[in-house]
């Protein structure tokens, strides 16, 4: 395990050097000067010669990179070129927003994905496999904008059940703290709490839907197709063998293994459901990173785009590490595989 | 009788419609028996361990006279019955015994599986300890020493003879009165099978528990078997004690496995052919009417339509119209 943690850690090193990479060179890509659209000061600010210096752009581009890479960690990740806010600052909030909503929907969809899939997998038969089927291509195939601006028009706007777009109702003059509404309700304690957090489910709850569809529809067929390979399996007869139940067979054993499958492919998943994330947020105005992110694009505030970029990158690289950590951590022969050894 | 199966049928669709898998086939057991049933891969043997079990997958249809374990009818059980049964006073063994271990699970999370709860008393961590002394105690009666180390391990990392061992220890855990093992031994080099068979034995003979072998092979059976049945193609075709079985047998088919087991093939000149069956084994869409070894039978006669009744000579079952060897 010891050598499966090191590699990992130094293939996201790897990884993370080269994303960084990438976006330093972005200060050179984009039109106007590398300076500037670093550090996101302008030639006439005051600051502007100490932060030449201090981004080492008097010398040569190695020694620029190291620069940036300093002020990367310092958590000087730039000023807006709109606003002059510090992008880090920025950055904590819109991050916040939107890890909020990736931990929701990932709970609406994980839980009943998988407990519908092992339900149609127990339940093998023809009417289940094709609803199942019909389902989870239907919620595959349906783009994310589209389902969005429907749940909208039909749910928030004829029905009047929801708020279009939003956090919350502005009323409750909740202050952006750690962008995630639940903590900074709980953080500003205002008079009428409840109303509070109901207003927030309600802003919360159709991007949510909307965003859990997908990654729902593609967990129950996944969990399906393995429950049903692992029902299979040798193990599963020596559980019965044993003179265990049907529940505790599948609890047990069947369910354990069979996610083995779920985790190896929820990588992918979460990337998907980030850009999707993007998408979803820019519809219903949710003051995350994807929204952050089409606004500086369309205003070119570069300062912004790489950071926006930089923190995108880094979350699917480090969420997909933990995966392989926790996925070789619970499953010992996925480690013997890659080295023969435990 | 510990075991008695009358006129046992199982039947499965295939693509020339419904097949009668095993076709009646009796099988009886008594208490502190071991009994081998051998027949080549694909004439049912695991079916009859199977549908003790009651392992079958509904595609399977099972029907028979009687199936009795002891007084009780295992075809028609409850779930909660069939618990209270299998595991319990019915336990199995398999080939392949790493395949029967969980990937993902230590091999002392799993044996701890084996031990009851009706076993256990006390408090929940008073319990939890005795759980973990009856695992130790499971893996010292199968000869693992280092149980620290064992309880430890995974499945992958075991050998196949340490594997069967840890599916040995999960099968005697309550002292079953039927013990049944499906071809435990096929993989093995032949130093492990001997180990395995003795340990086998040594459990034979403190718990008095009767055995039920399957083999394929009639040379590498487990010395101490008592009674021998042969099984050819889902039919019944001779049963007897083991020594008269294999010294004196009186069915075509168990004489011409015998004459191509290896002890006897030392003695056959070099050069001559193999005296083996002609033909091969039917499949299941192409069964012949009556009894199916007919098409291979050297002795072979009109009459070998019909399905022979089952002829009993002393304590020795034989289900054929030309039976050998009967000459005094």
């Amino acid at each position: 395990m010891t050598r499966y943690l090191l590699r990992q850690c130094i293939l996201l090193i790897f990884t993370v050097f080269a994303l960084t990479l990438f976006t330093f060179c972005l200060s050179y890509w984009f039109t106007g000067e590398a300076m500037t659209n670093s550090s996101g000061l302008f030639p006439d600010h005051p600051d502007y010669a100490d932060a030449f210096a201090a981004r080492a752009f008097d010398r040569g581009v190695v020694a620029q990179y190291i620069a940036y890479v300093q002020h990367l960690l310092h958590g000087d990740w730039g000023r807006s070129l709109l606003d002059g806010a510090p992008v880090f600052e920025q950055l904590k909030v819109r991050f916040g927003a939107s890890f909020e909503v990736i931990f929701f929907v990932l709970l609406l969809a994980w839980i009943p994905g998988v407990s519908f899939g092992v339900l149609a997998a127990l339940k093998p038969g023809r009417a289940s496999y094709i609803l199942i089927l019909g389902c989870s291509i239907a919620g595959y195939s349906v783009p994310v904008f589209w389902l969005a601006q429907l749940a909208i028009l039909v749910i928030a706007v004829h029905l009047g059940l929801t708020p279009i777009a939003g956090q919350i109702n502005p009323l409750y003059e909740i202050p952006a703290v750690t962008g995630s509404i639940v903590i900074d309700i709980a953080l500003a304690q205002p008079d009428n709490l409840s109303g509070a957090y109901l207003s927030a489910l309600q802003h919360m709850i159709l991007p949510i839907i909307v965003l859990a569809v997908m990654p729902m529809m593609l967990l129950i067929r996944l969990t399906r197709n393995s429950m049903l390979e692992v029902l299979t399996k040798n193990y599963i007869v020596a559980s019965y063998a044993k003179g265990m139940s049907t529940r505790r067979v599948v609890w047990s054993h069947a369910i354990p293994n069979a996610m083995q499958q779920v985790i190896r492919q929820l990588g992918s998943l979460m990337s998907l459901l980030i850009a999707n994330t993007l998408i979803v947020e820019v519809i219903f105005s949710w003051p995350g990173i994807g929204n952050w992110l089409v606004r500086s694009i369309f205003e070119r505030d570069y300062p912004v785009i790489q950071g926006g970029l930089l923190i995108i990158g880094l979350l699917i690289l480090v969420s997909h590490v933990l995966l392989n950590l926790f996925h070789a951590w619970r499953y010992p022969q996925v480690r013997k595989d890659l080295y023969a050894s435990s | 009788m510990l075991l008695d199966i009358r006129n046992l049928t199982i039947r499965t669709q295939t693509s020339t419609g419904l097949v009668n898998v095993l076709d009646r086939v009796n099988l009886q057991i008594n208490e502190g028996e071991i009994h081998t049933l051998v027949g080549e891969s694909g004439s049912g043997k695991s079916l009859i361990a199977r549908a003790i079990m009651g392992f079958l997958s509904p595609r399977w249809q099972v029907t028979a006279d009687r199936v009795w374990f002891e007084s009780t009818d295992l075809l028609n059980l409850t779930p909660q019955q069939r618990r209270n049964i299998i595991g319990v006073d019915i336990a199995m063994i398999f080939q392949d015994a790493k395949s029967y271990l969980d990937p993902n699970i230590t091999i002392g999370e799993q044996l701890s599986e084996a031990v009851l709860d009706r076993d256990l008393t006390g408090s929940w961590w008073q319990r939890r300890g005795q759980r973990k002394q009856k695992v130790i105690t499971l893996l010292h009666r199968v000869g693992i020493k280092n149980h620290a180390d064992m309880m430890q391990s995974y499945a992958h990392e075991l050998s196949e003879g340490a594997a069967q061992k840890i599916m040995i220890a999960s099968a005697i855990a309550h002292r079953p009165k039927l013990l049944i093992a499906d071809e435990p031994t096929s993989t093995m080099e032949p130093a492990t099978r001997q180990q395995i068979y003795r340990l086998l034995a040594q459990f034979h003979a403190r718990y008095g528990m009767s055995m039920l072998m399957i083999s394929q092979d009639l040379g590498a059976i487990m010395p101490q078997t008592e009674r021998i049945s042969m099984i050819y193609s889902g039919q019944l075709m001779e049963s007897g004690a083991a020594d008269a079985l294999l010294t004196r047998p009186h069915h075509p088919y168990t004489e011409a496995l015998l004459s191509t087991s290896l002890y006897r093939q030392a003695e056959s000149e070099p050069r001559t052919k193999l005296p083996t069956l002609a033909g091969v084994e039917p499949t299941l869409q192409h069964l012949p009417i009556g009894c199916r070894l007919g098409p291979r039978c050297p002795y072979a006669k009109p009459e070998c339509i019909n399905f022979p009744s089952q002829t009993k000579l002393r304590d020795h079952h034989f289900a054929c119209h030309h039976p050998v060897n009967l000459e005094d």
